[in-house]
Protein backbone atom coordinates (compact mmCIF):
# COMPACT_ATOMS: atom_id res chain seq x y z
CA UNK A 1 0.00 0.00 0.00
CA UNK A 2 1.37 3.58 -0.54
CA UNK A 3 0.87 6.03 1.74
CA UNK A 4 -2.45 8.85 1.60
CA UNK A 5 -0.46 11.28 3.99
CA UNK A 6 3.05 11.95 3.87
CA UNK A 7 4.59 14.37 6.03
CA UNK A 8 8.24 15.56 5.29
CA UNK A 9 11.00 17.77 7.23
CA UNK A 10 8.49 19.73 8.41
CA UNK A 11 9.07 22.98 10.68
CA UNK A 12 6.80 25.49 12.02
CA UNK A 13 8.25 28.57 13.76
CA UNK A 14 5.65 31.37 15.90
CA UNK A 15 7.77 34.27 15.51
CA UNK A 16 11.17 33.40 16.74
CA UNK A 17 9.80 29.88 18.67
CA UNK A 18 10.64 26.93 16.62
CA UNK A 19 7.57 24.76 17.40
CA UNK A 20 7.97 21.81 15.00
CA UNK A 21 11.52 20.30 14.27
CA UNK A 22 12.24 18.23 11.00
CA UNK A 23 8.77 15.98 11.47
CA UNK A 24 8.29 13.53 9.47
CA UNK A 25 6.43 10.39 8.91
CA UNK A 26 3.50 9.00 6.79
CA UNK A 27 -0.20 7.56 6.91
CA UNK A 28 -1.07 4.92 5.26
CA UNK A 29 -4.78 4.27 3.96
CA UNK A 30 -6.95 3.06 6.85
CA UNK A 31 -4.41 3.55 9.22
CA UNK A 32 -5.25 4.91 13.02
CA UNK A 33 -2.27 7.19 14.11
CA UNK A 34 -2.37 8.59 17.34
CA UNK A 35 -0.12 11.67 18.58
CA UNK A 36 1.03 11.32 22.04
CA UNK A 37 2.90 13.98 24.15
CA UNK A 38 2.74 16.89 26.88
CA UNK A 39 0.90 19.96 26.11
CA UNK A 40 3.53 22.11 24.51
CA UNK A 41 5.23 19.61 22.75
CA UNK A 42 3.97 20.98 19.04
CA UNK A 43 1.28 17.81 18.89
CA UNK A 44 -1.94 19.78 17.79
CA UNK A 45 0.45 22.60 15.66
CA UNK A 46 1.58 19.49 13.73
CA UNK A 47 -2.00 18.28 13.07
CA UNK A 48 -2.89 21.42 11.92
CA UNK A 49 -0.40 22.00 9.88
CA UNK A 50 -1.88 19.26 7.60
CA UNK A 51 -4.82 21.15 6.81
CA UNK A 52 -3.22 24.53 6.89
CA UNK A 53 -4.42 25.83 9.65
CA UNK A 54 -1.47 26.78 10.43
CA UNK A 55 1.08 27.76 7.81
CA UNK A 56 4.23 25.18 7.57
CA UNK A 57 7.73 27.20 7.53
CA UNK A 58 9.52 24.52 5.90
CA UNK A 59 9.06 21.26 4.49
CA UNK A 60 6.23 19.12 2.52
CA UNK A 61 2.42 18.34 3.17
CA UNK A 62 1.37 15.77 1.15
CA UNK A 63 -2.51 14.02 1.17
CA UNK A 64 -3.90 11.76 -1.00
CA UNK A 65 -1.47 12.65 -3.73
CA UNK A 66 -1.58 16.50 -3.61
CA UNK A 67 1.88 18.17 -2.15
CA UNK A 68 1.97 21.04 -1.05
CA UNK A 69 5.54 22.70 -0.28
CA UNK A 70 5.71 25.39 2.71
CA UNK A 71 6.18 29.05 2.07
CA UNK A 72 4.79 28.86 -1.90
CA UNK A 73 1.98 31.19 -2.49
CA UNK A 74 -0.60 32.33 -5.07
CA UNK A 75 -3.70 31.13 -6.79
CA UNK A 76 -1.99 27.64 -7.86
CA UNK A 77 -0.97 27.24 -4.12
CA UNK A 78 -4.23 28.06 -3.05
CA UNK A 79 -6.06 25.95 -4.88
CA UNK A 80 -3.84 22.89 -3.39
CA UNK A 81 -4.29 23.86 0.18
CA UNK A 82 -8.24 24.21 -0.92
CA UNK A 83 -8.40 20.56 -2.48
CA UNK A 84 -6.44 19.18 0.33
CA UNK A 85 -8.73 20.92 3.05
CA UNK A 86 -11.96 19.08 0.70
CA UNK A 87 -9.74 15.70 1.68
CA UNK A 88 -9.07 16.42 5.22
CA UNK A 89 -11.87 16.64 7.65
CA UNK A 90 -11.10 18.29 11.24
CA UNK A 91 -12.59 17.73 14.57
CA UNK A 92 -11.64 20.20 17.31
CA UNK A 93 -10.93 20.24 20.89
CA UNK A 94 -14.01 23.20 21.10
CA UNK A 95 -16.57 21.51 18.59
CA UNK A 96 -17.20 24.59 16.84
CA UNK A 97 -20.53 23.84 16.17
CA UNK A 98 -22.28 27.19 13.96
CA UNK A 99 -24.48 28.09 17.02
CA UNK A 100 -26.75 30.05 14.51
CA UNK A 101 -27.89 26.95 12.28
CA UNK A 102 -29.85 23.61 13.33
CA UNK A 103 -27.98 20.21 13.83
CA UNK A 104 -28.42 19.40 10.03
CA UNK A 105 -27.81 22.63 8.63
CA UNK A 106 -24.73 22.27 10.32
CA UNK A 107 -24.19 19.32 9.17
CA UNK A 108 -24.97 20.25 4.99
CA UNK A 109 -23.66 23.74 5.31
CA UNK A 110 -20.25 22.97 3.68
CA UNK A 111 -21.38 20.39 1.28
CA UNK A 112 -23.93 22.72 -0.11
CA UNK A 113 -21.96 25.85 0.30
CA UNK A 114 -18.02 24.60 -0.49
CA UNK A 115 -18.75 21.87 -3.24
CA UNK A 116 -22.39 22.82 -4.89
CA UNK A 117 -23.66 19.64 -3.92
CA UNK A 118 -27.61 19.94 -4.26
CA UNK A 119 -29.46 19.44 -0.83
CA UNK A 120 -31.47 16.71 -1.24
CA UNK A 121 -28.56 14.94 -1.63
CA UNK A 122 -26.35 16.89 0.98
CA UNK A 123 -29.49 16.07 3.16
CA UNK A 124 -29.30 12.48 2.12
CA UNK A 125 -25.45 12.26 3.36
CA UNK A 126 -25.71 14.21 6.31
CA UNK A 127 -28.59 12.07 7.49
CA UNK A 128 -26.51 8.86 7.16
CA UNK A 129 -23.92 10.21 9.29
CA UNK A 130 -26.15 11.40 12.19
CA UNK A 131 -27.11 7.97 12.24
CA UNK A 132 -23.67 6.85 12.12
CA UNK A 133 -22.85 9.01 15.33
CA UNK A 134 -26.23 8.43 16.56
CA UNK A 135 -27.89 11.35 16.55
CA UNK A 136 -30.26 11.36 13.96
CA UNK A 137 -33.29 12.07 16.40
CA UNK A 138 -31.56 15.54 17.07
CA UNK A 139 -31.56 16.56 13.42
CA UNK A 140 -33.53 19.54 13.87
CA UNK A 141 -31.94 20.71 17.30
CA UNK A 142 -29.96 23.41 17.69
CA UNK A 143 -26.31 22.79 18.55
CA UNK A 144 -26.74 24.86 22.05
CA UNK A 145 -29.41 22.57 23.47
CA UNK A 146 -26.49 19.44 23.34
CA UNK A 147 -24.39 17.82 25.38
CA UNK A 148 -20.72 18.42 24.69
CA UNK A 149 -20.56 14.85 23.85
CA UNK A 150 -23.46 15.29 21.45
CA UNK A 151 -22.04 18.28 20.10
CA UNK A 152 -18.90 16.70 19.58
CA UNK A 153 -20.53 13.96 17.94
CA UNK A 154 -22.34 16.07 15.61
CA UNK A 155 -19.11 17.67 15.18
CA UNK A 156 -17.73 14.52 13.72
CA UNK A 157 -20.72 13.83 11.49
CA UNK A 158 -20.46 17.65 10.00
CA UNK A 159 -16.79 16.61 8.72
CA UNK A 160 -17.99 13.37 7.69
CA UNK A 161 -20.18 14.69 5.41
CA UNK A 162 -17.72 16.27 3.28
CA UNK A 163 -16.70 12.86 2.74
CA UNK A 164 -12.62 13.27 3.31
CA UNK A 165 -9.95 11.10 2.70
CA UNK A 166 -8.46 11.30 6.04
CA UNK A 167 -9.90 12.39 9.56
CA UNK A 168 -7.74 14.98 12.15
CA UNK A 169 -9.09 14.37 15.76
CA UNK A 170 -7.37 18.02 18.00
CA UNK A 171 -7.81 16.39 21.85
CA UNK A 172 -11.65 15.42 20.56
CA UNK A 173 -12.39 14.67 24.27
CA UNK A 174 -9.98 17.15 26.39
CA UNK A 175 -12.73 19.62 26.43
CA UNK A 176 -15.56 17.15 27.32
CA UNK A 177 -17.04 16.40 31.16
CA UNK A 178 -15.70 12.82 31.97
CA UNK A 179 -18.81 10.87 31.96
CA UNK A 180 -19.64 12.18 28.09
CA UNK A 181 -15.84 10.80 26.86
CA UNK A 182 -17.07 7.33 25.87
CA UNK A 183 -19.33 8.14 23.79
CA UNK A 184 -17.23 10.27 21.71
CA UNK A 185 -14.51 7.22 21.56
CA UNK A 186 -17.02 5.33 20.95
CA UNK A 187 -17.92 6.84 17.32
CA UNK A 188 -14.41 6.71 17.15
CA UNK A 189 -13.52 3.36 17.61
CA UNK A 190 -16.18 2.71 15.26
CA UNK A 191 -15.13 4.68 12.12
CA UNK A 192 -11.44 3.13 13.04
CA UNK A 193 -13.22 -0.55 13.13
CA UNK A 194 -14.89 0.74 9.50
CA UNK A 195 -11.49 1.58 7.55
CA UNK A 196 -11.46 5.40 8.40
CA UNK A 197 -8.23 6.90 7.85
CA UNK A 198 -7.85 8.61 10.97
CA UNK A 199 -5.07 11.02 13.06
CA UNK A 200 -5.53 11.43 16.11
CA UNK A 201 -4.14 14.48 18.45
CA UNK A 202 -4.98 12.75 22.29
CA UNK A 203 -4.21 12.41 25.68
CA UNK A 204 -6.40 9.05 26.02
CA UNK A 205 -3.67 6.51 26.27
CA UNK A 206 -6.74 3.71 26.92
CA UNK A 207 -8.24 4.51 23.50
CA UNK A 208 -4.33 4.80 21.61
CA UNK A 209 -3.56 1.39 23.33
CA UNK A 210 -6.30 0.01 22.01
CA UNK A 211 -7.36 1.51 18.65
CA UNK A 212 -4.30 2.49 16.99
CA UNK A 213 -2.28 1.20 14.64
CA UNK A 214 0.55 3.30 14.99
CA UNK A 215 1.66 5.89 18.33
CA UNK A 216 3.46 9.10 17.51
CA UNK A 217 5.41 10.47 20.52
CA UNK A 218 6.41 14.13 20.58
CA UNK A 219 8.39 16.28 22.71
CA UNK A 220 9.55 19.74 22.38
CA UNK A 221 8.44 20.01 18.48
CA UNK A 222 10.52 16.62 17.55
CA UNK A 223 9.25 13.37 16.43
CA UNK A 224 10.53 11.12 18.91
CA UNK A 225 8.87 7.58 18.89
CA UNK A 226 7.12 6.06 16.00
CA UNK A 227 5.84 2.69 16.92
CA UNK A 228 3.17 0.40 17.20
CA UNK A 229 0.78 0.76 20.41
CA UNK A 230 2.03 -2.73 21.88
CA UNK A 231 5.73 -1.56 21.33
CA UNK A 232 5.38 1.77 22.20
CA UNK A 233 3.09 1.18 25.69
CA UNK A 234 5.95 -1.52 27.05
CA UNK A 235 8.85 -1.11 25.23
CA UNK A 236 9.34 1.92 23.93
CA UNK A 237 13.06 2.89 22.44
CA UNK A 238 13.50 6.53 23.82
CA UNK A 239 13.75 7.04 27.56
CA UNK A 240 12.29 9.98 27.56
CA UNK A 241 9.02 8.67 26.16
CA UNK A 242 9.39 5.67 28.69
CA UNK A 243 9.22 8.30 31.14
CA UNK A 244 6.30 10.20 29.78
CA UNK A 245 4.26 6.80 29.79
CA UNK A 246 5.79 6.42 32.94
CA UNK A 247 4.28 9.66 34.28
CA UNK A 248 0.70 9.45 32.79
CA UNK A 249 0.15 5.99 34.16
CA UNK A 250 0.89 6.91 37.78
CA UNK A 251 -0.27 10.76 37.54
CA UNK A 252 1.15 12.86 40.07
CA UNK B 1 -42.22 34.13 65.05
CA UNK B 2 -45.61 33.88 64.24
CA UNK B 3 -44.93 33.68 60.61
CA UNK B 4 -41.94 31.04 60.80
CA UNK B 5 -44.85 29.00 62.87
CA UNK B 6 -47.40 29.55 60.56
CA UNK B 7 -44.84 28.89 57.76
CA UNK B 8 -44.41 25.10 59.42
CA UNK B 9 -48.40 24.77 59.51
CA UNK B 10 -49.42 25.90 57.02
CA UNK B 11 -49.83 22.81 54.29
CA UNK B 12 -47.70 23.19 51.44
CA UNK B 13 -44.99 25.34 53.42
CA UNK B 14 -42.80 27.51 51.07
CA UNK B 15 -39.27 26.58 51.05
CA UNK B 16 -36.43 29.34 52.10
CA UNK B 17 -35.59 29.45 48.38
CA UNK B 18 -39.10 30.63 47.54
CA UNK B 19 -39.30 33.02 51.05
CA UNK B 20 -35.96 34.65 49.58
CA UNK B 21 -36.83 34.98 45.83
CA UNK B 22 -39.99 37.03 47.04
CA UNK B 23 -38.18 38.81 49.41
CA UNK B 24 -35.79 40.04 46.16
CA UNK B 25 -39.15 40.56 44.18
CA UNK B 26 -40.21 42.74 46.78
CA UNK B 27 -37.28 44.62 46.84
CA UNK B 28 -37.11 45.36 43.15
CA UNK B 29 -41.06 46.56 43.03
CA UNK B 30 -39.90 48.79 45.89
CA UNK B 31 -37.43 50.29 43.62
CA UNK B 32 -39.36 50.70 40.54
CA UNK B 33 -42.09 51.82 42.30
CA UNK B 34 -39.83 54.24 43.98
CA UNK B 35 -38.40 55.64 40.78
CA UNK B 36 -41.52 55.73 39.24
CA UNK B 37 -42.95 58.12 41.51
CA UNK B 38 -40.00 60.53 41.71
CA UNK B 39 -40.15 60.69 38.29
CA UNK B 40 -43.89 61.92 39.15
CA UNK B 41 -42.95 64.30 41.04
CA UNK B 42 -39.82 65.67 38.63
CA UNK B 43 -43.06 65.72 35.74
CA UNK B 44 -45.00 68.17 38.54
CA UNK B 45 -42.61 69.86 39.02
CA UNK B 46 -41.20 70.98 35.69
CA UNK B 47 -45.12 71.37 34.71
CA UNK B 48 -45.34 73.74 37.60
CA UNK B 49 -42.40 75.67 36.04
CA UNK B 50 -43.99 76.89 33.06
CA UNK B 51 -47.58 77.30 34.53
CA UNK B 52 -47.73 80.58 34.60
CA UNK B 53 -49.08 80.31 38.32
CA UNK B 54 -47.68 82.71 41.47
CA UNK B 55 -46.47 80.40 44.27
CA UNK B 56 -46.76 81.28 47.75
CA UNK B 57 -45.13 78.66 49.64
CA UNK B 58 -44.52 80.33 53.34
CA UNK B 59 -42.96 83.54 53.14
CA UNK B 60 -41.68 82.58 49.43
CA UNK B 61 -43.09 83.47 46.37
CA UNK B 62 -42.63 82.10 43.08
CA UNK B 63 -43.03 83.75 39.66
CA UNK B 64 -43.74 80.90 37.34
CA UNK B 65 -43.11 81.06 33.61
CA UNK B 66 -46.18 82.13 31.86
CA UNK B 67 -46.60 80.16 28.34
CA UNK B 68 -48.83 81.05 25.25
CA UNK B 69 -51.12 78.36 25.51
CA UNK B 70 -53.26 79.58 22.71
CA UNK B 71 -50.04 79.94 19.97
CA UNK B 72 -49.04 75.96 21.64
CA UNK B 73 -52.50 74.55 20.87
CA UNK B 74 -52.73 76.67 17.16
CA UNK B 75 -49.42 75.48 16.36
CA UNK B 76 -48.74 72.19 17.72
CA UNK B 77 -50.37 70.46 14.53
CA UNK B 78 -48.01 72.03 11.89
CA UNK B 79 -45.43 70.96 13.78
CA UNK B 80 -46.33 67.45 14.11
CA UNK B 81 -46.36 67.07 10.74
CA UNK B 82 -42.89 67.17 11.33
CA UNK B 83 -42.65 63.65 13.17
CA UNK B 84 -42.99 61.57 9.89
CA UNK B 85 -40.39 63.61 7.93
CA UNK B 86 -37.80 63.19 11.37
CA UNK B 87 -38.45 59.42 11.64
CA UNK B 88 -38.28 59.34 7.56
CA UNK B 89 -34.75 60.66 7.30
CA UNK B 90 -33.61 58.86 10.47
CA UNK B 91 -35.07 55.41 8.91
CA UNK B 92 -32.96 55.90 5.47
CA UNK B 93 -29.79 57.55 7.19
CA UNK B 94 -29.85 54.44 9.70
CA UNK B 95 -30.30 52.12 6.41
CA UNK B 96 -27.52 53.63 4.51
CA UNK B 97 -25.20 54.29 7.39
CA UNK B 98 -25.42 49.99 8.27
CA UNK B 99 -24.72 49.47 4.87
CA UNK B 100 -21.55 51.69 5.14
CA UNK B 101 -20.60 50.57 8.91
CA UNK B 102 -21.01 47.21 7.54
CA UNK B 103 -18.39 47.85 4.76
CA UNK B 104 -16.31 50.28 6.34
CA UNK B 105 -15.53 47.50 9.08
CA UNK B 106 -14.74 45.04 6.64
CA UNK B 107 -12.42 47.31 5.33
CA UNK B 108 -10.91 48.07 9.16
CA UNK B 109 -10.38 43.87 9.15
CA UNK B 110 -8.90 43.29 5.73
CA UNK B 111 -5.24 42.57 5.56
CA UNK B 112 -5.37 44.17 1.91
CA UNK B 113 -3.64 47.65 2.28
CA UNK B 114 -5.98 49.94 0.29
CA UNK B 115 -8.96 48.47 1.44
CA UNK B 116 -7.79 48.99 4.96
CA UNK B 117 -6.45 52.48 3.47
CA UNK B 118 -9.63 53.75 2.06
CA UNK B 119 -11.63 52.17 5.09
CA UNK B 120 -9.82 54.29 8.01
CA UNK B 121 -9.43 57.29 5.90
CA UNK B 122 -12.94 57.58 5.58
CA UNK B 123 -13.35 56.71 9.40
CA UNK B 124 -10.52 59.57 10.24
CA UNK B 125 -12.14 62.08 8.14
CA UNK B 126 -15.87 61.86 9.20
CA UNK B 127 -14.81 61.40 12.64
CA UNK B 128 -12.52 64.03 12.72
CA UNK B 129 -15.24 67.22 11.57
CA UNK B 130 -18.33 68.70 13.21
CA UNK B 131 -21.69 66.82 11.70
CA UNK B 132 -22.86 69.93 11.32
CA UNK B 133 -20.04 70.98 9.43
CA UNK B 134 -20.87 68.06 6.75
CA UNK B 135 -24.41 68.66 6.77
CA UNK B 136 -24.06 71.98 5.66
CA UNK B 137 -21.13 70.90 3.12
CA UNK B 138 -23.50 68.65 1.19
CA UNK B 139 -26.47 71.55 1.40
CA UNK B 140 -24.52 74.79 0.76
CA UNK B 141 -20.55 74.41 -0.63
CA UNK B 142 -21.46 71.57 -2.72
CA UNK B 143 -23.67 74.06 -5.42
CA UNK B 144 -20.58 75.66 -5.48
CA UNK B 145 -19.44 72.55 -7.68
CA UNK B 146 -22.55 72.82 -9.54
CA UNK B 147 -23.77 69.85 -7.39
CA UNK B 148 -27.59 70.40 -5.97
CA UNK B 149 -28.64 67.68 -4.15
CA UNK B 150 -32.13 68.13 -2.48
CA UNK B 151 -32.28 69.43 0.79
CA UNK B 152 -33.54 65.59 1.95
CA UNK B 153 -30.89 64.08 0.27
CA UNK B 154 -28.15 66.26 1.22
CA UNK B 155 -29.30 65.58 4.76
CA UNK B 156 -29.56 61.89 4.48
CA UNK B 157 -26.44 61.76 2.81
CA UNK B 158 -24.45 63.40 5.66
CA UNK B 159 -26.37 61.82 8.06
CA UNK B 160 -25.60 58.25 6.78
CA UNK B 161 -22.00 59.31 6.05
CA UNK B 162 -21.13 60.32 9.60
CA UNK B 163 -22.98 57.63 11.17
CA UNK B 164 -21.62 54.94 9.06
CA UNK B 165 -17.95 55.77 10.81
CA UNK B 166 -19.45 56.00 14.18
CA UNK B 167 -21.32 52.23 13.50
CA UNK B 168 -18.50 50.37 12.13
CA UNK B 169 -16.98 50.47 15.22
CA UNK B 170 -20.06 48.21 15.96
CA UNK B 171 -19.75 46.17 13.40
CA UNK B 172 -16.18 45.76 13.97
CA UNK B 173 -16.56 44.55 17.48
CA UNK B 174 -19.48 42.33 16.19
CA UNK B 175 -17.23 40.59 13.50
CA UNK B 176 -14.36 40.26 16.25
CA UNK B 177 -16.75 38.83 18.78
CA UNK B 178 -17.51 35.52 17.03
CA UNK B 179 -14.67 32.96 18.26
CA UNK B 180 -11.60 31.81 16.25
CA UNK B 181 -12.97 28.21 16.10
CA UNK B 182 -15.59 29.56 14.12
CA UNK B 183 -13.58 31.03 11.15
CA UNK B 184 -11.10 27.67 11.93
CA UNK B 185 -14.23 25.09 11.40
CA UNK B 186 -15.21 26.69 8.24
CA UNK B 187 -11.35 27.37 6.99
CA UNK B 188 -11.30 23.38 7.68
CA UNK B 189 -13.99 22.53 5.50
CA UNK B 190 -13.08 24.40 2.84
CA UNK B 191 -14.75 27.49 3.01
CA UNK B 192 -12.93 30.44 1.53
CA UNK B 193 -13.28 33.86 2.94
CA UNK B 194 -16.96 35.22 1.21
CA UNK B 195 -18.59 32.08 2.29
CA UNK B 196 -17.12 32.15 5.68
CA UNK B 197 -18.50 35.65 6.29
CA UNK B 198 -21.50 35.14 4.46
CA UNK B 199 -22.28 31.86 5.76
CA UNK B 200 -20.84 31.87 9.64
CA UNK B 201 -19.35 35.17 10.88
CA UNK B 202 -21.66 38.04 9.59
CA UNK B 203 -25.14 36.17 10.76
CA UNK B 204 -23.46 35.85 14.23
CA UNK B 205 -21.74 39.46 14.37
CA UNK B 206 -25.13 40.93 12.77
CA UNK B 207 -27.10 39.38 15.91
CA UNK B 208 -24.78 41.00 18.28
CA UNK B 209 -24.71 44.19 16.13
CA UNK B 210 -28.79 44.81 16.58
CA UNK B 211 -28.71 46.31 19.80
CA UNK B 212 -26.23 48.84 19.46
CA UNK B 213 -28.01 49.82 16.05
CA UNK B 214 -31.16 50.07 17.81
CA UNK B 215 -29.10 52.87 20.00
CA UNK B 216 -27.94 54.42 16.87
CA UNK B 217 -31.18 54.91 15.43
CA UNK B 218 -32.70 56.82 18.27
CA UNK B 219 -29.27 59.06 18.58
CA UNK B 220 -30.08 59.49 15.01
CA UNK B 221 -33.68 60.78 15.52
CA UNK B 222 -32.32 63.99 17.22
CA UNK B 223 -29.07 64.82 15.08
CA UNK B 224 -31.64 64.61 12.52
CA UNK B 225 -33.03 68.22 13.78
CA UNK B 226 -29.32 69.65 12.01
CA UNK B 227 -30.69 68.57 8.92
CA UNK B 228 -33.56 71.98 9.56
CA UNK B 229 -30.70 74.45 8.98
CA UNK B 230 -31.04 73.65 5.03
CA UNK B 231 -34.22 75.00 5.55
CA UNK B 232 -35.68 72.64 3.16
CA UNK B 233 -36.72 69.47 5.33
CA UNK B 234 -40.04 70.45 6.82
CA UNK B 235 -38.76 68.17 10.27
CA UNK B 236 -39.86 69.01 13.67
CA UNK B 237 -37.60 71.46 14.23
CA UNK B 238 -37.67 73.44 10.89
CA UNK B 239 -41.09 73.81 11.50
CA UNK B 240 -41.01 74.83 15.27
CA UNK B 241 -38.65 77.48 13.94
CA UNK B 242 -41.17 78.36 11.23
CA UNK B 243 -44.01 78.72 14.10
CA UNK B 244 -41.91 80.47 16.72
CA UNK B 245 -40.25 83.27 15.13
CA UNK B 246 -42.80 85.21 12.99
CA UNK B 247 -44.77 85.19 16.22
CA UNK B 248 -41.96 86.33 19.09
CA UNK B 249 -43.06 82.46 20.30
CA UNK B 250 -39.89 80.56 20.21
CA UNK B 251 -39.77 79.31 23.98
CA UNK B 252 -43.34 77.92 23.22
CA UNK B 253 -42.59 76.10 20.03
CA UNK B 254 -39.36 75.00 21.15
CA UNK B 255 -41.14 73.32 24.07
CA UNK B 256 -43.47 71.82 22.19
CA UNK B 257 -40.51 70.50 19.85
CA UNK B 258 -38.52 68.94 22.64
CA UNK B 259 -41.68 67.47 23.73
CA UNK B 260 -42.26 65.50 20.45
CA UNK B 261 -38.53 64.30 20.27
CA UNK B 262 -38.83 63.39 23.97
CA UNK B 263 -41.92 61.57 23.57
CA UNK B 264 -40.36 59.86 19.83
CA UNK B 265 -37.15 58.51 22.05
CA UNK B 266 -39.43 57.23 24.81
CA UNK B 267 -41.58 55.38 22.30
CA UNK B 268 -38.15 54.02 20.22
CA UNK B 269 -36.34 53.44 23.90
CA UNK B 270 -38.91 51.19 24.90
CA UNK B 271 -38.90 49.18 21.81
CA UNK B 272 -35.32 48.84 22.16
CA UNK B 273 -35.07 47.49 25.27
CA UNK B 274 -37.79 44.66 24.09
CA UNK B 275 -35.51 44.23 21.40
CA UNK B 276 -32.61 43.56 23.51
CA UNK B 277 -34.49 41.75 26.45
CA UNK B 278 -35.15 39.44 22.87
CA UNK B 279 -32.06 38.97 21.54
CA UNK B 280 -30.64 38.16 24.94
CA UNK B 281 -33.08 35.57 25.77
CA UNK B 282 -32.51 33.95 22.00
CA UNK B 283 -28.77 33.50 23.58
CA UNK B 284 -29.78 30.38 25.68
Amino acid sequence: MTHIVRISHLDKYFGRLHVIKDVSFDVQPQEVVCIIGRSGSGKSTLLRCINFLEEPSAGTVEVDGLSVPAGVRGKANNQLVHNIRLRTGMVFQEFNLFPHPSVIENVIEAPVTVKGMPRAQAVAIGEKFLTKVGLIHKRDEYPNRLSGGQKQRVAIARALTMEPKVMLFDEPTSALDPELIGEVLDVMKKLASEGTTMLVVTHEMSFAREVADRVIYMEDGQLIEDAPPEVMFTSAADPRCRQFLERVRQPG
Amino acid sequence: MANQAAALNAPPAKSQAELIYEQFQRSQRQFTLGVGASWGVLLVLLALVFSGLHLTVGPLNFTTIHLDFQFIRDWTPFISQGIWQTIGISFLSILFATLLALLAALGRLSRFPPIYAVSTFYISLIRGTPLFLQILFFFLALPQLGIDLPGLWAGVLALSLNYGAYMSEIFRAGILSVSKGQRESAVALGMNYSQMMRRVILPQALRFAIPPTGNEFIAMLKDSALVSATGFVHEILWRAQQAGQPNFRNLEALIVAAVFYWVLTLIFSAFQSRLEFFMARGDR
